[in-house]
């Protein structure tokens, strides 16, 4: 590479009168200053009104222009001492870099990318987390009947007291029959507005909460998990010594089938967490994590609509169907739907 | 690696900045400013204000509309409801559709990015946002209705939940990259993203003044940066004093005998700052870069 010593000599030429200073950092400066603010403007006018309000023309000058200014970068940070010029062009690269790699800006697009292959894929990866979370629930199921089968007073200390509505070993046959089991339909608003609002605030709070303990390397997880598999063993106990398994079973059945299978897919979420914290192979363990965290946090959007759609067969629709084969029809239905959706959306797109 | 230019800002801007780099698919890296936890509560707080408002506002409405008295219970149970899905569509609509900025970040200058360099994925907006509900709005639920315990004892779930908050409250400052929760799960980082202005070049091309090899020797590129930040301020009459100060201080380090008449105070100073830069520049081009002063002497 030849460098003509003569244009940065303001020094050693001071002899020759009064030299015109030429400063390959100024030269470097004006030969690409124009496209710098021109990027700057594109970039500025996508931050404000978003990538689609650009011409097709602009869209092509765009990350052109993004190269040219990171290689201007490159090039500055060796032959240029202003520190405005690199500052200006650090920022200038980092919210062109945003621009050219940021998220694409149709949410609809980004919604059927979401539903349609990433939400199925990442709960069919995860299907051994899943089961563990299934089993762990089942576990607190069974402890809680166990116990409460002998021994009604453990249902006091396995149902909080908001959960009961009223149940409890007090209650007998006929109570828990008309009062609940096949209560009247509390009417539209009522229905739907309360139980559906509440419960569904309620049991996302408590999955969200398992999901997130996942950090706490998982046992926090399995615990709540089981916590919140005993106060369902203990409802069924109480049923089973009053003679209502089935229909107990039916009126749980309708919407238990969903809202069970998306606390399990919040726990398995958490589960998912706790491993890459505890086995980050041969990635660092925040590495890990933020691969896979993502994988997790679909999971978890996967279960909030669960346990919305959930919350809308509980409290809207429950109660309208006062028959228990048709309960058990339309839980285990809806069930079928969801494994459906889970193990065969998004495979085609997928070689 | 530090540039020297990082060193500047450090000293005129008094370290405030953490610096990072990512590296883009391009393989060049970028230093990028850390968000400070100021700006990140501000944002927060932007935000926390809008979305409370526009719950109130759907909330009157809805409830109008149905028309059922505001203390019911429905009213209670739709305003979880609404609530719930407006703050976490807030913060995921408009981090979707901002490219990682919600109103309450554009205002304070912030953006979320991706850790890595990579493209911020939807997905990851997606994690980074729903882990707000445990980190921020469960413990201030829990805040907002704690003092409800009708009898006088611990209640243990909301002394677990508090302690629960107080772990990921606290997880910003335990972690180098102050990273929330979310952002760990996510891969994601909040930067401070300020704008910049190009300003003009400051070289002077018409040389009055010569400058010895020996004399802009005394100085490298810390100095050179320093004195560029003082000849960019305005020029007010405090300003005169200070360019006057350091104009002193150069002569007598550089061993400059002409005195130099005040008026010619601000072209000397330029002068001095285009020949220094040129030879900064050109020893810094075959690889004799100066930090600063105190850098190897005259080899």
């Amino acid at each position: 590479m030849s460098m003509p010593a003569a244009t940065t000599d303001a020094t050693t030429g001071a002899a020759a009168g009064r030299p015109e200073i030429v400063l390959k950092s100024s030269e470097f400066r004006k030969g690409r200053a124009e496209g710098w603010l021109e990027l700057e403007q594109l970039v500025t006018r996508v931050e404000r009104f978003g990538i689609r309000r650009l011409s097709l023309d602009e869209l092509q000058r765009l990350p052109i222009l993004y190269r040219a200014a990171l290689s201007s970068l490159s090039v500055a940070r060796t032959i240029v001492l202003d520190r405005n010029l690199l500052l200006y062009l650090e920022t200038l690269s980092v919210r062109a870099f945003l621009a050219v790699y940021g998220p694409r800006a149709n949410p609809i697009t980004g919604l059927r990318a979401f539903f349609g292959q990433e939400l199925p894929v990442a709960v069919r990866s995860a299907r051994w987390h899943i089961l563990i979370a299934a089993l762990t629930l089942l576990l607190g199921a069974i402890v809680g009947f166990m116990l409460t089968v002998q021994d009604e007073t453990w249902y006091n200390s396995f149902v909080p007291s908001g959960l009961s509505g009223g149940r409890g070993p007090s209650s007998t046959r006929a109570d828990l029959l008309d009062r609940e089991i096949f209560a009247p339909w509390p009417g539209l608003v009522e229905s739907f507005g309360i139980f559906a609002g509440v419960l569904f605030n309620h049991n996302t709070l408590i999955g969200i909460l398992t999901f997130g303990l996942g950090m706490g390397i998982g046992i926090p997880t399995i615990m709540l998990t089981v916590y919140q598999g005993l106060p369902i063993g203990a409802f069924v106990a109480l049923h089973y010594n009053r003679d209502l398994t089935v229909d107990f079973l039916g009126w749980l059945a309708i919407h238990g089938v969903t809202e069970l299978g998306g606390l399990i897919l919040f726990a398995a979420g958490g589960l998912v967490i706790a491993e890459k914290m505890l086995f980050p192979g041969r990635y660092s363990r925040l590495e890990n994590l933020a691969m896979h965290g993502r994988l997790a946090g679909q999971m978890a959007v996967g279960a909030v609509i669960m346990l919305f759609a959930a919350a809308f067969l509980e409290g809207g629709c429950r109660q309208l169907v006062a028959s228990t084969p048709l309960r058990f029809a339309i839980g285990f239905g809806v069930g079928a739907l969801w494994l459906a959706y889970f193990s065969l959306a998004g495979r085609r797109a997928r070689p | 690696m530090t540039l020297a230019h990082d060193r500047t800002s450090d000293f005129l801007e008094g370290g405030r900045r953490e610096r990072r780099q990512i590296v883009t698919p391009e393989g060049v890296p970028l230093s990028i400013e850390l968000a400070d936890y100021g700006e990140r509560l501000v944002a927060f707080v932007i935000d926390l204000f809008i979305w409370l408002i526009l719950i109130i506002v759907l909330l009157v409405a809805l409830v109008s509309a149905i028309g059922v008295s505001g203390g019911s219970l429905l009213a209670v149970s739709l305003g979880l409801f609404v609530a719930f899905m407006v703050r976490n569509l807030y913060f995921v609509g408009f981090e979707l559709a901002w490219r990682g900025a919600t109103p309450g970040k554009r205002l304070v200058g912030l953006r979320v990015i991706d850790r890595a360099g990579g493209p911020l994925q939807p997905s990851a907006i997606v994690a980074r946002n729903l882990t707000r509900e445990i980190e921020t709005f469960l413990p201030l639920g829990v805040l907002l209705t704690s003092g409800k315990s009708a009898t006088g004892a611990v209640d243990w779930s909301n002394f677990g939940i508090a302690l629960w908050m107080l772990l990921f409250a606290a997880l910003p400052f335990i972690n180098r990259d102050r990273m929330r929760g979310g952002d760990l799960l996510a891969g994601t980082l909040v930067i401070s993203l300020p704008k910049r202005v190009l300003l003009a070049d400051l070289v002077e091309r018409k040389a009055q003044f010569t400058f010895t090899q020996a004399q802009l020797r005394a100085y490298g590129a810390f100095e050179l940066q320093v004195l560029e930040e003082l000849l960019r301020r305005q020029i007010t009459p405090d300003a005169m004093r200070l360019l006057a100060e350091v104009c002193d201080k150069i002569c007598r380090r550089i061993e400059w005998t002409t005195p130099i008449a005040p008026a010619d105070i601000l072209p000397f100073l330029r002068e001095f700052y285009t020949a220094e830069r040129a030879f900064l520049e050109h020893e810094q081009l075959f690889g004799k870069a100066r930090a600063d002063k105190h850098a190897g002497g005259g080899t």
